[in-house]
């Protein structure tokens, strides 16, 4: 007997998209990669609220319609964000977060 | 006009202050007329504010008017019009009027073939309103704190004349020594008027700075006699610094420094008065603490002796003036001790006009000879300055209570006073005194007008016109304002009663035959004595002052008063100052202040390794802050 597939399964699977997000946040130096790792933790919010609004069994799609939202704000935020960095890139020849100083003391 | 319009009279001086300090050098002669011009429209204001009081009879008038209101306290700034508020301000405003006018010529300085005034001549003329209208809003201020601020500004009036003429460092000096000397007074008084005030709110609910009131508590005995009698003594402090009773005395020799009118005008005739004036204005005050009232007779006694007798060996013609002034003081002092509320105004207005006579006599033997006061280098001077010469006899004779001058009189009324109100010692003494003082003036007289001219003195010449007259108007007044002393018909029984009508003093005036012929014997034998021994050869003088050598150097040095003071201010004062100092800088700056300013600087300095700069630990940071976060939340749910 095959175990349904419920909630949890897709809590799990979020948690480990967004702990995996989180960990490429940390360890990359890489402002693209950061930027990529951003993404994972969105999506794996993205996938939470789909699953919530799934498993509630109502008639509402509440959490679908956030989710589509999050998606286009998301896009537009790269946008912006792969704007600033080719900025960076062209200005001080690098893209290592710890390279961007210029506000420390 | 009437008495309503009182305050008028220090108004105008005040506006010209304002307008001289800020536009004179706008203005032509840099607006020194304008300056004369307000003393005498106080003058011209002062006699309706005479004839309304008159009118309205004799008595206590008292004009209130509101200046501010803080809480329960309310403060104003009205009037008293009583007897005592009308001599004073008759004295102030026309000796005031007197010195202004004569300063214009005496601040002509030769310059070359020309006379020019002095360059800052405007400042002068400012500061020289500013005192008056100061000096009487004193006197008819009506309540104590419009009275001290007042009494502030004189004494900064008395700092800005003496030093006048900065640029000599003995002048600076001398008019900071005026103003710290006096100020020792003045915290006294200001703590003795707090205290009175308080007590006033703790004893009735409301606490209230007007003088009137505040008498009336104390004599009704409903104040706290201990806070009474301290007040009393604070209070006297004030009058003591600026009335330079001994031994806050010494700055008004030193004050001789400033140009000779101011000399007149504030360290003879008015603002040194302002301590027996206080002491007048606050009797009821004294006559309810008796130790304070033996204390004034005691410290008047002395000063009055003291002055005397430093004035018999002093050699600079202002100083000799000075000590004399002092010894006045003293005597007015004794006579407000004694009792004689009366008697002291009296001679306060007898010696105000001679003494400011006096005065401009000296300034105008200055003036023709190169601001030489040295009484040596002068002699004979009475055939080149007959003006000068006969005002000062007039005013020297006036002083040492020859009949029927001036200070005859009210010296007769104060031997009165001294003899009902106090020990027989204290008359002995004052009779010394007298007999001292009417030895200095033939001295001076002697030695500065008459004998043999000095050779060098061959080009001296009278003073212009502009100076003789105010020496001529106060001569002719010295000579007849004595008899104010008796009753002259139309209602005016005489100052005695006049003073004494609205006002408290026991003692109404009463001609006493016996002590006017002591009075005249005195004064007399020691005008004679001193003519005779200054008339003879030098060596005489000389051989007396051989022999009683000891005692010479301690007059002539002061009685060692100013080193002693010296020696106090850099052994005790700036001792305890170093001390301080010290604990200033170790602790209040070190520890105080220094302290927590270093420990937040080394709190940082242990603080900033916790920030990397690097990105990753941030974001571990926020991380691990959320986590922590959703945790506690779960674990409280």
């Amino acid at each position: 007997m095959t175990p349904e597939l419920g909630l949890v399964h897709f809590q799990v699977l979020a948690a480990a998209l967004f702990c995996l997000g989180l960990y490429g946040v940390l360890a990359r130096r890489s402002v693209v990669m950061i930027l990529m790792s951003v993404e994972l933790m969105l999506n794996a919010v993205n996938l939470n609220l789909v699953a919530f609004g799934a498993f509630r069994g109502e008639a509402t799609v509440v959490g679908q319609v956030i989710v589509v939202f999050v998606i286009t704000v998301a896009a537009a935020e790269v946008g912006l964000a792969l704007a600033i960095i080719m900025r960076l890139y062209r200005g001080r020849g690098s893209v290592n977060v710890d390279d961007i100083d210029l506000l420390k003391g | 006009m009437g008495i309503e319009q009182a305050w008028l009279i220090p108004f105008y001086g005040f506006v010209a202050f304002g307008v001289l300090a800020l536009f004179r050098t706008f203005l032509p002669g840099q607006g020194k007329l304008l300056a004369v011009l307000a003393v005498v429209a106080g003058f011209v204001t002062f006699w309706p504010v005479l004839f309304d009081f008159l009118d309205r009879g004799v008595g206590e008038y008292h004009i209130a008017r509101e200046w501010f209101t803080a809480g329960e306290l309310s403060v104003g700034w009205g009037t008293i019009v009583d007897p005592l508020s009308i001599v004073m301000l008759a004295l102030v405003t026309f000796v005031s009027v007197a010195v202004q006018v004569y300063s214009l010529g005496y601040m002509r300085h030769a310059d070359g073939r020309r006379h020019r005034d002095d360059p800052r001549i405007g400042w002068y003329f400012a500061a020289h309103s500013l005192f008056t209208a100061s000096m009487l809003t004193i006197v008819l201020a009506d309540n104590l704190l419009v009275l001290y601020v007042a009494w502030e500004l004189v004494g900064l009036c008395s700092y800005l004349l003496i030093g006048y003429w900065y640029e000599r460092p003995s002048a600076a000096e001398a008019a900071k020594k005026a103003f710290i000397t006096t100020r020792l007074g003045d915290v006294g008084l200001l703590i003795g008027i707090l205290l009175l005030v308080a007590e006033t709110g703790n004893a009735t609910g409301t606490a209230t700075f007007d003088t009137g009131t505040i008498l009336e508590l104390v004599t009704a005995g409903v104040l706290d006699s201990t806070i009474v009698t301290a007040s009393a003594f604070l209070i006297f402090l004030g009058a003591m610094g600026k009335s330079a009773q001994f031994p806050l005395h010494v700055w008004l020799p030193d004050a001789m420094e400033g140009p000779t009118p101011v000399s007149a005008l504030i360290h003879a005739a008015t603002m040194v008065t302002a301590g027996v004036f206080l002491v007048a204005r606050l009797f009821p005050l004294y006559e309810a603490v008796q130790s304070a009232q033996l204390t004034i007779a005691i410290v008047g006694i002395v000063t009055a002796l003291m002055g005397a007798s430093m004035a018999l060996v002093a050699t600079d013609l202002k100083r000799i003036l000075a000590f004399s002034t002092m010894s006045h003081l003293g005597f007015m002092m004794l006579a407000l001790g004694a009792g004689g509320f009366t008697a002291a105004i009296f001679h306060l207005l007898m010696h105000g006009v001679a003494k400011a006579m006096l005065f401009l006599s000296a300034g105008s033997i200055m003036h023709s000879m190169n601001d030489e006061t040295d009484i040596r280098k002068m002699g004979g001077l009475r055939k080149r300055m007959p003006v000068t010469a006969t005002a000062f006899t007039i005013g020297a004779l006036a002083l040492a209570g020859v009949p029927p001058l001036s200070a005859f009189w009210s010296k007769d009324e104060m031997l009165l006073a001294v003899q009902g109100g106090l020990n027989p010692i204290f008359l002995v003494l004052f009779l010394v005194a007298i007999v001292l003082s009417a030895l200095y003036m033939a001295r001076a007289i002697r030695i500065v007008f008459f004998g043999p001219l000095d050779r060098d003195n061959a080009r001296v010449h009278e003073s212009p016109a502009i100076m003789s007259w105010p020496l001529i108007v106060l001569g002719v007044l010295s000579l007849a304002i004595g008899f104010i002393a008796l009753p002259l018909g139309g209602g005016f029984d005489g100052i005695g009663s006049f003073l004494f009508e609205a006002s408290h003093g026991p003692h109404e005036f009463e001609f006493s035959v016996l002590w006017s012929l002591v009075g005249i014997v005195l004064a007399g034998g020691g005008l004679v004595a001193g003519w005779v021994l200054y008339a003879g050869p030098r060596e005489r003088v000389d051989r007396i002052r051989e022999r009683a050598g000891g005692l010479h150097r301690l007059l002539a040095e002061r009685y060692y008063l100013d080193p002693i003071y010296q020696f106090v201010i850099d052994r005790v004062v700036l001792a305890m100052g170093r001390i301080l100092a010290v604990f200033d800088r170790r602790f209040v700056n070190d520890v105080g202040v220094n302290g927590p300013g270093i420990a937040i600087v080394e709190t940082g300095k242990r603080l900033r390794y916790h920030v990397t700069g690097l990105f990753a630990d941030y974001g571990a940071a926020m991380a691990g802050g959320v986590a922590l976060i959703a945790l506690l939340m779960w674990l409280r749910s």
